[in-house]
């Protein structure tokens, strides 16, 4: 892959090259400081070496709630035909881009959802390199997936600037004369251990049934919701209908569910297949390290480290990792 | 068609609920046309509670003799009732010292000798009636009141969030109070449908919509007293809205 150099104090004007292609978002911070992906008005707003937004990038796909159907009583259920405006997304970790990509797997893949298609076609991803902390363990370089159009580097005094996809190198065509040729090779990282472990786990298809840390950490979650708020693979939605005061119209949406929420398993007549929080967590292991239906033996994890970052009391799930007689700190 | 008709009447309350309504300025000829609000002595003259009703509205809490023959009155006589806010869903704010003395209380405030009138703890509707449906907050959202204002059109009711504050707080990403401030903030444990109003603007939940669904209140507890905060404290926050948490509850 060619790669060409990009000095720092250039890519103001490679941010207005990009924003030709569409409105640029990326990581920045907002007026409470907290670190989230949002417009980007001028090149100091964007954070360059932030370590994870609060919520990952799938919000622009599959946002916290979509209306997903109209009815009226003479056409019936219709899809929504608002057109979704461009966005270039800047800045983009590989752990978020691997999300990204098994979000693609679960709704674009032998059934496509309409609606997130239509987002997904909306959106340029511009990828970025970053520098792990203790939270996140984060896949090899091998395994990062292919789906940034572009992908930045960071490298002393600039970056260096791949273009993955023909939409990507159609945009660098209008951006050469930032650009200079490198011959300087990235360095890549080796697979984070927890990840190896991860991978190992879901091949073996292990469910720890008779682990201690199941009831302790039943007894400690809150059922905030955080943990899949802001996961980048938590793509659980719950579909809800709301007729209009005109008494004939109505609107069906979907909104983000968690596998922890009491509401999650339940069927009519108030049964529930998950009665209670320890069976949730269970259900919720096997999801996310072993997957299932077509995705089995997928792990969803991508190392990103939100859900450790964002629980109130300090549940990881990758403690059942370490138990296992492997220490993967 | 005949329009639905409502009756809209508040017990030992404060009002706020039924302002509610009337907040929906955009909504209200809408409102207007699509029912026949017959018995709302708040916004209308007519205060007999005759004929039969759709649905009632019933805020504040119940604490008088006189508060629970309006309650039953209205009961007899709707075909769905709705508890319309925190008062009526959980007692609320008028009884969050149900475990003080009440001659005591009294005499606080109108000093020594005082006799009782016939009051009693002001308790929710479910204590005394058959209560079909909630719309909970202090005060309630207008979107939750359109909604089931909505849904009654449709002979529905509607479907409200189980699931805490924190989630849309976490949806609007909002700077987390408790982890990030060490706040004592009741959203793990409080019914979301506020989206977050409070700690939105970086205000930490004070619980003013009752007990979400399997509420882990120890758990709450135990992670609020590690952060310093002291148990008496967090008990006086939380009866605020609902004077009867169990604090060993975990699901």
């Amino acid at each position: 892959m060619v790669r060409h150099f990009l000095p720092d104090n250039s890519l103001g004007q490679f941010l207005d090259g990009l924003s030709l292609f569409g409105a640029l978002h990326g990581p920045v911070r907002t007026t409470e400081g907290v670190e989230v992906f949002g417009p980007v008005r001028t090149e100091s707003d964007l954070l360059l070496n932030y370590r994870r937004t609060l919520i990952p990038p799938k919000k622009y796909l599959l946002p916290p709630r979509q209306t997903i159907l109209n009815y009226t009583v003479a056409a019936g259920y219709t899809l929504p035909d608002e057109p979704e405006p461009h966005i270039i997304l800047f800045g983009v970790h590989p752990c978020d881009l691997q999300g990204i990509a098994y979000l693609d797997r679960v709704f674009l893949g032998d059934r496509p959802d309409r609606l997130y298609r239509r987002r997904r076609e909306a959106i340029t991803l511009v990828g970025l390199s970053c520098e792990p902390d203790e939270f996140c363990f984060c896949t090899s370089d091998e395994n990062i997936p292919r789906n940034a159009d572009l992908f930045l580097q960071h490298v002393e005094h600039g970056f260096l600037v791949s273009a993955v996809t023909s939409k990507g190198e159609e945009m660098l065509d209008g951006l050469g004369k930032l650009l200079a040729s490198s011959r300087i090779t990235p360095q890549t990282s080796a697979e984070h251990r927890m990840m190896t472990r991860i991978r190992e786990v879901a091949r073996s298809g292990k469910t720890f049934p008779d682990s201690p840390l199941w009831e302790r950490f039943a007894a400690r979650c809150l059922s905030c919701g955080a943990c899949s708020v802001c996961c980048p693979t938590c793509y659980c939605f719950d579909v809800l209908e709301n007729g209009a005061l005109d008494g004939t119209t109505a609107d069906r949406f979907r909104e983000w569910d968690n596998c922890l929420f009491r509401a999650h398993g339940e069927v009519a007549g108030g049964t529930n297949f998950r009665p209670d929080r320890r069976e949730r967590f269970h259900y919720r292991y096997l999801h996310k390290y072993l997957g299932f239906g077509t995705l089995a033996g997928v792990p969803a994890c991508v190392g990103c480290g939100r859900c450790r970052v964002v629980c109130p009391v300090d549940i990881d799930l990758t403690e059942l990792f370490t138990e296992d007689g492997d220490a993967c700190s | 068609m005949t329009r639905p008709t409502l009756a809209i009447a508040g017990l030992t309350a404060c009002f706020g609920c039924q302002l509610t309504l009337f907040n929906c300025e955009a909504e209200l000829p809408t409102l207007a046309e699509c029912f026949d609000f017959t018995y709302f002595p708040m916004g209308n003259s007519r205060h007999d509670i005759g004929g039969e009703f759709s649905a009632a509205l019933v805020e504040g809490a119940v604490s008088t003799p006189d508060d629970l023959e309006t309650l039953i009155r209205l009961r007899s006589r709707s075909r769905i009732l709705i508890a319309f806010g925190t008062c009526a869903r959980w007692g609320g704010v008028a009884a969050m010292n149900n475990h003080l003395s009440r001659e005591a209380m009294a005499e606080s405030v109108y000093g020594k000798g005082t006799v009782l009138t016939g009051s009693f703890n002001p308790g929710p509707l479910d204590r005394f009636v058959t209560v079909d449906f909630s719309i909970t907050g202090c005060p309630p959202e207008k979107n939750e009141l359109l909604a089931t204002l909505a849904a009654l059109l449709h002979g529905t009711l509607p479907v409200f969030p189980q699931y805490p504050v924190c989630t849309e707080c976490r949806n609007r990403e909002c700077l987390c109070l408790l982890i990030e401030r060490g706040e004592p903030c009741l959203g793990p444990i409080t019914q979301a449908g506020c989206n977050a109003r409070c700690p939105a603007v970086s205000i930490k939940c004070e619980g003013c919509r009752g007990p979400v669904t399997e509420a882990n209140v120890a758990s709450e507890l135990e992670m609020l007293q590690e952060k310093g905060i002291s148990r008496e404290e967090l008990i006086r926050r939380m009866r605020r809205f609902y004077p009867e948490w169990d604090y060993g509850q975990r699901a």
